[in-house]
């Protein structure tokens, strides 16, 4: 039953955040494909794509904060004896943390593109589901690498209000330095489409960069073990 | 009987920066019978209990629980299926209800009474729909027992479980103790309710700054710790009356009151060769034994 | 059965278990054949560990007060000896009701004959094994 521990834990964290981006992705949809005119064939696409780019942020902010929790702010509440008690690993309870969340990320990233899909076809207009699955595909398969961020730094740092701000400070670290420096591999332009966006169709074209949402999935499980090495360290 | 120990920790040690919380602990409580682990506030005994349940690592040294060693996350894993543990604070998870919280609990052992968890539902009066953090610190309590209880574990290890309680249901507790131990459940249990462990404990383990200051069982403190008071028409040296078994001495005019924890006879003899004009001997209840055992040191 | 330890006196519990089992005997209390309360359950009547109980009751077994039957429980055999052992007990109460007034004509207050009474009783203080 730790899946329903881990459920009940981020539930209002996770409903919050899924009616605030599907909200925001309907309405946001819905009300610009109205300025539109059906022969603006690109803008409609591009729309899409400015879509994304909103998307994007609200999706790392919530799943940054999905990502806390854990074993440190047991402790602090001081549930960690009760929970460390149990004839689990620690391993194991961070994997089933971990796999919520995950779980939780894939359908904040579905469900208000899902919301994007109703809106335009309840208007008659035309969207391509390989369009929507690549930038469900971009979203999560790059950005999981933030969330995976988020749960290492609620191992790392206590307190309730230091952890969030430690990740979230981080997020806008990695954006900045990758809009000032590391612009090749800027994770940020990657997950909202800008390597594989057709710039005269606005289309997601081409292959989608499987090597950099490889590489960034391989970060993710690299900061995950780490993070399974500081828990199973710590005294607690 | 069998005569092994369910616990067993060999010059265990915990430094927290340059503070030691537990210096050299040499442990070993025995299977089948009702342990008590006194000590005062920050003497070592949660320190000590998280390290057995692999909470935190030992700074030095080894402990087997049930066997299995305690360093070792598989096996303290293993020994955990095997383990009841009530801590101090009695903590549950507050977003939880009653029901719940049971629920959670039950789907990791095999070994679940449902039989003994109807009953103390019952008994306690816990409201099953009801979250935790609207429960009274009595009822919180409560569950906590029942979760410990409604289970076969080898062993019981129990951090002052009647906090939180009025007498009737620390009567309760004493019985569900009991009743396990009859069942042949090793009870680990610290307390600062001397009159609850002079009742029930068969061995006591006092804790004074991470060291083992007493190992004893009831029986053994009952029959050998003896205060004697003495009156001489004039008061030999103390130094006379230092013989071993003798832990404390304290003098007033012509008056001396010795505190041994053995060979009170000794002391008898020697209070005679003195012409002592008054001899008397007195048992030491545990309150008394506890206190000057920790004063003392 | 009506049964009070004290856990503060400087006497094992198990032993003031047996005494007042020994007691209950001689009284007539309990006859031959009695069945004594399982050790669960005289255990948490008593709040005591079962521990206390079991010794008590396998040395009143040794002893030959007691026959623990696996399974059954613990029944009592009043022999012969332990008859005319009521007998020995109500002479010695007869004796220390006699030596106690004296004291008290000698002037001694009450609880200064108690404290003179305990103080020789746990002097030496090693059990004495009954044969």
């Amino acid at each position: 039953m730790l899946w329903y521990k881990a459920w009940l834990e981020t539930r209002s964290r996770f409903l919050a955040s899924l009616a605030t981006l599907t909200l925001f992705s309907a309405i946001f949809v819905h009300h610009a494909q109205g300025l539109l005119r059906p022969e603006w064939k690109s803008d409609f696409n591009r729309l899409l794509f400015i879509h994304q780019q909103f998307l994007v942020i609200m999706w790392v902010l919530a799943v940054v904060l999905l990502g806390m929790g854990g074993l440190i702010p047991e402790k602090s509440v001081g549930t960690s004896s009760f929970t460390l008690a149990l004839p689990v690993s620690r391993a194991r309870l961070l994997g089933v943390r971990v796999g919520m969340g995950v779980l939780e990320a894939i359908v904040l990233a579905v469900v208000p593109w899902l919301a994007v899909f109703l809106v335009v076809s309840l208007a008659r207009n035309r969207i391509s589901i390989t369009q929507v699955v690549s930038y469900i595909l971009l979203l999560v398969g790059g950005g999981t690498v933030y969330f995976a961020m988020a749960v290492l730094i609620s191992s790392l740092v206590a307190g309730e209000y230091a952890a969030p701000a430690v990740a979230y400070g981080i997020v806008l670290l990695t954006a900045m330095l990758f809009d000032a420096w590391l612009r090749p591999f800027n994770l940020w332009r990657l997950v909202t489409g800008d390597f594989s966006i057709n710039r005269s169709t606005y289309l997601i074209s081409g292959h989608l960069p499987w090597l950099g949402i490889l590489a960034s999935l391989c970060l993710a499980v690299a900061l995950l073990l780490a993070c399974t090495i500081v828990v199973k360290k710590r005294d607690l | 009987m069998t005569n092994d120990n369910v616990i067993v920790t060999q010059a265990l040690r915990k430094f927290y920066g340059t503070m030691e919380a537990v210096r050299g602990l040499h442990l070993s409580v025995g299977r089948n019978r009702i342990t008590a682990f006194l000590g005062r506030n920050g003497a070592g005994k949660s320190t000590t209990i998280k390290m057995l349940l692999g909470m935190v690592r030992p700074s030095a040294g080894t402990g087997t629980v049930l066997g299995k060693q305690i360093t070792d996350a598989e096996e303290n894993r293993e020994l955990r299926r095997r383990v009841a543990y009530v801590a101090e604070d009695k903590p549950l998870y507050g977003y939880m209800t009653v029901e719940q919280t049971i629920r959670f609990v039950r789907s990791f052992y095999c070994d679940w009474r449902a039989d003994i968890e109807k009953r103390l539902l019952q008994d306690y009066e816990l409201p099953l729909h009801r979250k935790v953090n609207t429960l009274s610190k009595g009822m919180r309590t409560k569950l906590s027992l029942l979760l410990a209880f409604a289970r076969c574990p080898e062993l019981m290890i129990v951090d002052e479980p009647s906090e939180g309680l009025d007498p009737v249901a620390i009567e309760h507790l004493l019985q569900a103790l009991v009743a396990r131990s009859a069942e042949g459940v090793s009870v680990f249990f610290s307390s600062h309710r001397i009159a609850e462990v002079e009742r029930v404990a068969d061995q006591v383990c006092i804790l004074e700054k991470g060291r083992l200051l007493v190992d004893a069982s009831m029986d053994e403190l009952r029959q050998f710790y003896r205060r004697i008071d003495l009156v001489f028409s004039s008061l030999p040296p103390e130094c006379e009356f230092q013989i071993s078994g003798v832990e404390r001495i304290q003098t007033s005019g012509r008056q001396m009151c010795v505190f041994a924890s053995s060979n009170a006879d000794a002391v008898i003899q020697r209070a005679h060769e003195w012409n002592a004009v008054s001899v008397e001997v007195a048992p030491v209840g545990l309150r008394e034994i506890f206190l000057k055992t920790v004063e003392g040191n | 059965m009506f049964l009070k330890l004290t856990p503060t006196t400087g006497q094992p519990l198990y032993l003031q278990l047996m005494q007042q089992i020994r007691h209950a005997a001689e009284t007539g209390a309990l006859k031959d054949g009695d069945q004594l309360p399982g050790i669960r359950t005289l255990a948490e009547e008593l709040l005591v560990s079962p521990n206390t109980v079991v010794k008590a009751y396998s040395e009143l077994e040794h002893e030959g007060l007691l026959e623990l039957r696996h399974g059954s429980g613990a029944f009592v055999c009043v022999k012969r000896r332990t008859r005319s052992l009521a007998d020995q007990m109500q002479d010695a109460r007869r004796r220390i009701r006699d030596l106690i007034e004296r004291l008290r004509d000698d002037g001694l207050l009450e609880e200064e004959i108690r404290r003179a009474f305990e103080a020789e009783l746990l002097y030496p203080a090693e059990v004495v094994r009954k044969r």
